[in-house]
């Protein structure tokens, strides 16, 4: 049983990190039905800022929060000088796919050939785990848990209760309907694309904390797992990517202690299958079933 | 407005499309140019064929680092029968998907190639046919076990392969007197070489094995598993992984119990892996814990204190070249460069298909042979007349009828600054992890 728990608590640390990134991913996706593909490069391109900050001497947190709006920046920059003109014209939603994947493999060449073909890490220690009854968890496990708790939180009052969230919710649904009825869809997917980025941002920063080490394909690497993460929980949901989140985290960490760790994905991606077999629009997809590309 | 963005929509298109085939065949023009201007030249090709790109990016500057000090040392002593030799980049992905049609377009675009360092764990088995048919010899530093009784003429390998590799590891955990280990190894080709025969050594010398666990390489957390290992008690890990991997689990490690030593392999020696693990644990506890299980090349010999010199003095296309002077792959690299440039002569002739006959030429110990630890005596001497055996910064290189060669092991610490032998393993110790 204290295995289990352990698994369970272990679990819980890796869904956070995804969850911070999936919840980042789908709210983007659900407004402008882009698949963005080059999430994974945004990760990666923050976490590199977070760590010329923190070597620089700066506390990793604060370094984390800086590079997260830098993400933003990067995420906004990206639609408006890239995506955008492509939507603007007409292009498919496969035709995106393609737009970002190409920008995915520029964008990690580009971050490779600045840093180099080596592997980097924060200082910043975990330190020793501490005991909460059978669960064992760092301070920076619980910070990173309370990350990802407070950017759902967030993101959920916000889809929910602000003019904003009701606007991005209308745009998700029906983008020219949502045009006629005067809400301003540009500025709204901008904001959306900016809060993408400081999630992606903040996904990317606790994610090399946690790896301990990490190189220019790090955040493109860890992609799947969180897109698996959000077709889990139900494309465009942000609740639905945290329990995503939790089913993958969990499922591999359990597996893991139980099973041949080897195979941990294996389950997590079986447990995928058979959750899209039963709800093929995930956990808690809201989004319609019609759908074009928005920039 | 719907004109200018179809402008830039096209532009971006075209931009993607071009920065794309930049990148994605920035091995085939480099390779295309570099092969007419050395054509034109009339130097000598020898591809560098690793990755250059994604997660093992740092493969390919590694071979670099043994082939750029060898065409110096190679061309400063007048070049192969007179021509000069040149060391090309190309860059193979890693991955068959990419590395075969990299491969297919090296040998179509390049009619000065005589040599190629490559064909790593990933791609080994899917490029190596490609050259044998092309007659191109290919000096590769795969471990894989399929390897060992090759029949294909033009593979060479100089370094032992994995599965003595995996016994040397069991044999070292033995000698450093540790009865209880723990194996932990990757799940790519490349750590799995060594599992095998890691696990069945440990179990020969009757070591009490705590724990196997073959790992799911690039994880973002290895939590279970590293409970459940440390749950044993190991007194060493018999171990190897890549970088990512390595760092994220022993950082766990550290943080839910203490990490006993590690009995690792020449991948604990390259640079990359350094910096990962010394990252993520701290350099000083990595350097306290690790024990490398590599081939024996002692470096105090001629022939090594040659490659080092020739290495720093290659900064131009070698950066921050001391980071590699005790890498073995790249020492092998260099030693493969050597060994081609020698066969040429002896053969009187550049051309691969007759050369690729005169390698075991310059290599095997014979009577009368003149031992020569540098390209510049091996030269001096065949034009004299003389039989020579190149016993190079690895040591002496005896290919057996695979074209296998091996060395002898040794256990290497790194302190204050530079790895040192801690003790030798015999021949008689690895064969009792090998059942032999």
């Amino acid at each position: 049983m204290e295995v289990f728990i352990s698994a369970v608590g272990f679990g819980v640390v890796t869904a956070s990190l995804l969850a911070i990134s999936a919840v980042g991913f789908t709210l983007q996706f659900s407004v402008t039905n882009v698949l963005n593909l080059a999430f994974g490069s945004v990760m990666t391109g923050s976490g590199f800022i977070a760590y010329g900050l923190n070597s620089s001497g700066m506390n990793i947190w604060l370094a984390m929060i800086i590079a997260a709006l830098c993400g933003g920046v990067i995420s906004v920059l990206m639609n408006t000088l890239l995506y955008g003109p492509f939507v603007r014209h007409g292009m498919t939603l496969f035709g995106m796919v393609i737009v970002t994947i190409s920008t995915a493999v520029i964008s990690d060449h580009i971050i490779e050939a600045a840093v180099g073909p080596s592997f980097f890490s924060y200082n910043a220690p975990a330190g020793k785990a501490l005991h909460f009854a059978d669960f064992l968890l760092t301070r920076q496990d619980l910070t990173i848990i309370g990350i990802a708790a407070l950017v759902t939180l967030v993101t959920q009052l916000t889809l929910q209760h602000t003019r904003l969230g009701k606007s991005m919710r209308g745009l998700s649904v029906n983008a020219s309907l949502a045009r006629a009825c005067g809400i301003p869809t540009r500025r709204v997917v901008t904001l959306a694309w900016f809060g993408s980025g400081v999630m992606a941002g903040l996904g990317g920063v606790a994610l090399f904390l946690e790896t301990s080490t990490f190189s220019a394909t790090t955040g493109s690497d860890f992609l799947i797992v969180i897109i698996a993460a959000a077709v889990v929980g139900g494309i465009g949901s942000a609740r639905g990517a945290v329990l995503g989140a939790l089913v993958v985290g969990i499922v591999t960490e359990v597996g893991a202690a139980y099973w041949d760790p080897q195979l941990k994905d294996v389950l997590a991606f079986a447990v995928l299958i058979v959750v899209l077999l039963v709800r093929p629009q995930g956990l808690f997809s809201q989004l319609s079933t019609e759908r074009v590309v928005v920039g | 407005m719907k004109k200018r963005d179809r402008r830039i929509a096209v532009g971006g298109l075209v931009a993607i499309a071009l920065t794309t085939a930049a990148w994605g065949g920035s091995s085939k023009s480099s390779t295309a140019q570099a092969s007419s201007a050395s054509a034109s030249r009339g130097a000598l090709e020898i591809a560098i064929f690793h990755t250059y790109s994604g997660a093992n990016a740092a493969y390919g500057p590694e071979a670099a680092a043994g082939c750029f000090p060898a065409q110096k040392l190679i061309n400063a002593a007048g070049g192969v029968l007179g021509q000069q030799l040149q060391c090309t980049p190309v860059d193979a992905k890693g991955d068959p998907a990419d590395s075969v049609p990299a491969a297919n377009r090296l040998i179509a675009s390049s009619s000065s190639l005589v040599g190629v360092l490559g064909g790593g764990s990933t791609d080994a088995t899917a490029v190596v046919p490609l050259f044998q048919q092309a007659k191109i010899p290919i000096f590769s530093t795969t471990g894989q076990d399929s390897f060992d009784h090759s029949t294909a003429s033009y593979f060479w390998r100089i370094l032992a392969p994995d599965g003595a590799q995996g016994n040397a590891m069991a044999a070292g955990a033995k000698k450093l007197g540790y009865s209880k280990v723990a194996t932990l190894f990757g799940n790519d080709a490349a750590a799995q070489g060594s599992a095998p025969t890691a696990i069945s050594g440990a179990k020969r010398l009757h070591l009490t094995l705590t724990a196997s666990q073959t790992l799911a390489i690039g994880q973002p957390s290895y939590r279970s598993e590293v409970q459940q290992l440390t749950a044993g008690n190991p007194q060493a890990i018999i171990t190897e992984a890549d970088p990512q991997t390595s760092a994220t689990y022993f950082a766990e490690l550290s943080q839910l119990g203490r990490i006993p030593v590690l009995i690792t392999d020449p991948v604990s020696q390259e640079p990359t892996w350094r910096t990962a693990v010394g990252g993520a644990i701290g350099k000083a506890l990595l350097d306290k814990q690790d024990y490398a299980v590599v081939a024996y090349s002692p470096p105090t010999t001629l022939a090594y204190r040659t490659y080092t010199a020739a290495l720093v003095a290659s900064s131009t296309q070698v950066p921050q070249p001391a980071q590699w002077d005790a890498d073995l792959y790249s020492v092998a690299d260099y030693d493969s460069v050597v060994i081609m440039a020698l066969a040429m002569d002896a053969a009187h002739t550049t051309k691969p298909s007759v050369y690729n006959g005169f390698i075991t030429k310059v290599t095997s110990p014979s009577s009368g042979a003149v031992v020569v630890h540098t390209y510049a005596a091996g030269k001096a001497a065949l034009a004299k007349g003389q039989h020579i055996q190149y016993v190079g910064a690895v040591g002496p290189t005896v290919f057996d009828r695979w074209h296998n060669s091996g060395q002898g092991f040794a256990i290497e610490r790194f302190a204050n600054g530079k790895w040192t032998v801690t003790t030798l393993l015999t021949a008689a110790e690895i064969r009792a992890a090998a059942g032999g």
